[in-house]
């Protein structure tokens, strides 16, 4: 093992659920520390330079969304929700706020272990500064701006390819409606998410082996759109 | 003489304030009439004879004190009896005591005495004037008596209304109500007040035979519990009582009916007990309206009490079940991924196994607050334009555990229109309907998933190979909880998924249907949805540039 190992803080006060993330995270190489409270976890958050938080929305102390905020105040580290409520609204909201990705409990290690890599990826894709981010047998050239599926390049419209890039830089994590709204249509048709469904429709149709069941650029209900990293990476929850 | 100096007085008043007043001050009705020849003797007879009994004690008394009272007071001393006849018992008995008291004057008193001839003109003339003052004084005095009486029976009548009215202030419940009414009118009219109650059918309940005459029994048989039946009345022959019948309700509904016996008399006397007691029920009605507001306002408490308990519920099965269930989810899926288990299959599959009823029972509670969600009135859907092939795939997915031993298969139709649904409710429906699928078809059979236009609309349908649905069935599938007998000991389930798969639709402004085309030969479930009237060709010109 030479690569550095990633240390992850875990702020969750049900020791059931801490328990089974601390060997799941263990057996994936990750260092692990635990806080039990809000105080505690932005404490260790501050002190121990965590690379990557778990973090639950219902804590005894402090409501999960304001730790979020607090921590998104002064640092980038990538956060990840874990919550029962599994209302769309709440999950834009955390997006919005700051969260990179979240999980609905109740989950698998592998669908949390898929979020925590992507949010890792991006985090630290500044340092690796490797241009060409990679979607199953999809590539695309953000610096050159060129996508190609298996191999063989494809032509995308403007929006198309804006489109793609936004999610490309955000490869295995949601990317919330209106987040993408705002980038790809400035002005006045911000609202409109029926342009959206349409211009996901027809990227689909570019890029997936059957657009009537995507398995790259996947539908999160309400929420958003999701660019898989691997193919396999679709998950049964 | 000094009786003549009052004479024109009395007369005047006598002749401006002697009205008819028969008819106002008419004797009560007698209360049984097995009684009536001891009543007779008792209300007109006797005071006749006590009357006279005043005559002749006066007579004693102005005969012991004899010649030492002047002849003149005579006349004076005789209008004491007719005036406490008068007083005491009316018109008649004074008119006797007046008749006898000049009788008595001049047989012991004007001579010759004790002889009914009068030898002077002049005290005839007294005599007669005697008989007219004492007439019209007894006239004057009977009438004070009865307008005395009436005042008093006034009082009584008030005092009782009052006490009604106490009484229906009191009432919160129509029984309560009922009582009140009977005890009134009862009392009021001295008759018996029936009460019938208004039935669910719109009809009304009769009573325990005996208490009503069989014509008012049929009548009341006839009528229907509408609002707005006017009030009407039936004389029953046998009894030449006359009985009014009277629907008693508030403003929304009608409560019961009240027949009340008027008894017999005159019209005009029928007529008036008749508004009264009309007036009387008015005030019921507006009691019972009172009632209503009351009962509605405990029924919005006790709801509100039952969205609290709901709430808590919620709020526990979230948090104290959900909570577990990732655990044991969370600690089998770090299991399943240790080398150790990776490499022994039989462990392998008890992980798997342990991962599945995770997700079976979180699909239970799921259902659970799903249906909490939907009778506390919570759906409120979010609305947002969705494509329906977005829908069918995540319920797909969402599901996919359950559908593992079906074949899945899906057609959508070329340029399908966005709905505007909240897709989370419309997956949750659409999972359900697949689920039932899987769960009346055989192992390794075919659910086919589709979704294509119809008039405007997007149809999601799911047919299955399954068992089939008979009309019967068709028919209760819409209620919460309702399960076949067919399956009830062999597919397991709570018979919650149907009914919130057509509530969360309903929600969205769609529609599900059920067909089959017979026993044992599938089912297809359609989810109907209206669509954006906008072409997705018009739409996709329009994101370019």
């Amino acid at each position: 093992m030479s690569k550095p190992t990633n240390v992850v803080l875990l702020i969750e006060d049900e020791p059931k659920i801490r328990r089974f993330l601390r060997a799941g995270f263990e057996l994936q190489g990750f260092s692990v520390i635990e806080a039990e409270n809000a105080a505690d976890g932005l404490k260790a958050a501050t002190f121990n330079a965590p690379d990557l938080i778990i973090l639950d929305l219902a804590l005894p102390d402090l409501h999960g969304s304001e730790v979020l905020e607090r921590i998104r105040s002064w640092s980038n580290v990538p956060i990840i929700i874990l919550s029962v409520v599994s209302s769309e609204d709440e999950k834009v909201r955390l997006l919005q706020a700051g969260a990179d990705d979240y999980v609905v409990k109740p989950f698998g290690m592998a669908e949390l272990l898929a979020r925590s890599e992507a949010a890792l990826r991006r985090y630290f894709k500044s340092a690796t500064e490797n241009p060409v981010v990679t979607a199953g047998p999809l590539s695309i050239d953000l610096v050159g701006r060129t996508v190609s599926l298996d191999k063989a390049q494809i032509r995308l419209t403007r929006k198309e390819y804006r489109l793609l890039h936004i999610l490309a830089t955000h490869v295995g994590l949601v990317v919330t409606h209106d987040q993408l709204l705002k980038e790809i249509w400035s002005g006045n048709q911000r609202d409109n998410i029926q342009y959206l469904r349409i211009l996901v429709r027809k990227l689909r149709q570019k890029i997936e082996t059957d657009p009537n069941h995507p398995r790259l650029l996947v539908t999160e209900s309400g929420v958003g759109y999701r660019l898989q990293a691997r193919l396999e990476d679709i998950s049964a929850d | 003489m000094p009786l003549n100096s009052h004479l024109p007085i009395v007369q005047k008043l006598g002749t401006a304030q002697v009205p008819p007043v028969e008819s106002r001050n008419a004797p009560a009705a007698p209360p049984d009439e097995g009684q009536t020849s001891r009543y007779v003797l008792q209300t007109e007879v006797l005071p006749l004879l006590l009357s006279l009994t005043c005559v002749g004690l006066i007579t004693a008394v102005l005969l012991m004190l004899d010649q030492t009272v002047a002849v003149n007071l005579v006349p004076i001393a005789y209008l004491i009896p007719v005036i406490v006849a008068a007083t005491q018992w009316g018109i008649w008995p004074a008119t006797l005591a007046s008749i006898a008291s000049m009788a008595a004057a001049d047989f012991f008193f004007f001579p010759p005495i004790f002889s009914f001839q009068v030898e002077d003109p002049q005290e005839v003339v007294d005599l007669l004037l005697f008989l007219v003052v004492a007439l019209v004084s007894s006239n004057l005095a009977s009438r004070l008596r009865l307008e005395t009486e009436t005042l008093r029976r006034r009082e009584k009548e008030l005092q009782n209304l009052y006490e009604f009215s106490r009484r229906l202030a009191a009432c919160f419940t129509v029984s309560d109500l009922i009582l009140a009414v009977q005890t009134y009118l009862s009392r009021t009219l001295g008759q018996p007040a029936v009460f019938f109650v208004a039935k669910a059918d719109g009809q009304f309940e009769l009573p325990k035979s005996g208490s009503v005459p069989r014509v008012v029994q049929d009548s009341v048989a006839a009528m229907v519990t509408t609002v707005g039946v006017a009030a009407h009345t039936i004389t029953d022959e046998a009894t030449e009582s006359v009985w009014l019948l009277r629907a008693v309700g508030s403003e929304t509904a009608v409560h019961g009916l009240v027949a009340v016996n008027i008894g017999g008399g005159s019209s005009e006397s029928i007529e008036i007990k008749t508004q009264r007691v009309e007036s009387i029920l008015e005030e019921v009605s507006l009691t019972l309206h009172r009632i209503d507001i009351e009962k509605a306002m405990e029924d919005a408490r006790l709801r509100l009490q039952a969205q609290l308990l709901r709430d808590a519920f919620h709020g526990t099965l979230s948090h104290e079940l959900c909570s577990p269930l990732a655990a044991i989810q969370g600690s089998a899926s770090v299991l399943g991924s240790m080398p150790q288990i990776r490499g022994d299959d039989r462990a392998q599959s008890l992980v798997e196994a342990i991962t599945d009823e995770v997700a079976e029972l979180d699909g239970f509670i799921q259902n659970l607050l799903n249906a909490t969600r939907v009778t506390a009135g919570g759906v409120s859907p979010h609305l947002e334009w969705t494509d329906p092939r977005d829908i069918v795939n995540a319920a797909i997915r969402q599901r996919a555990r359950r559908l593992v031993a079906h074949k899945i298969e899906t057609e959508f139709a070329e340029d399908l229109p966005l709905v505007n649904v909240d897709s989370g409710l419309i997956e949750e429906s659409c999972g359900q309907l697949l689920e039932n699928a899987a769960k009346y078809s055989p192992s390794g059979s075919t659910i086919s998933v589709g979704a294509k236009t119809e008039q405007g609309h997007v149809v999601l349908s799911i047919s299955d190979q399954g068992v089939g649905i008979t009309p019967d069935e068709q028919q209760y599938l819409g209620r919460r909880s309702f399960r076949s007998q067919r399956h009830q000991t062999t597919i397991p389930g709570s018979g919650l998924g149907f009914w919130i798969a057509s509530t969360f639709v309903g929600a969205n402004g769609g529609t599900i249907g059920i067909s089959s085309p017979g026993q044992g030969l599938g089912t297809t479930a359609s989810i109907t949805l209206p669509a954006s009237g906008m072409n997705p060709s018009e739409l996709a010109a329009l994101t370019h540039e």
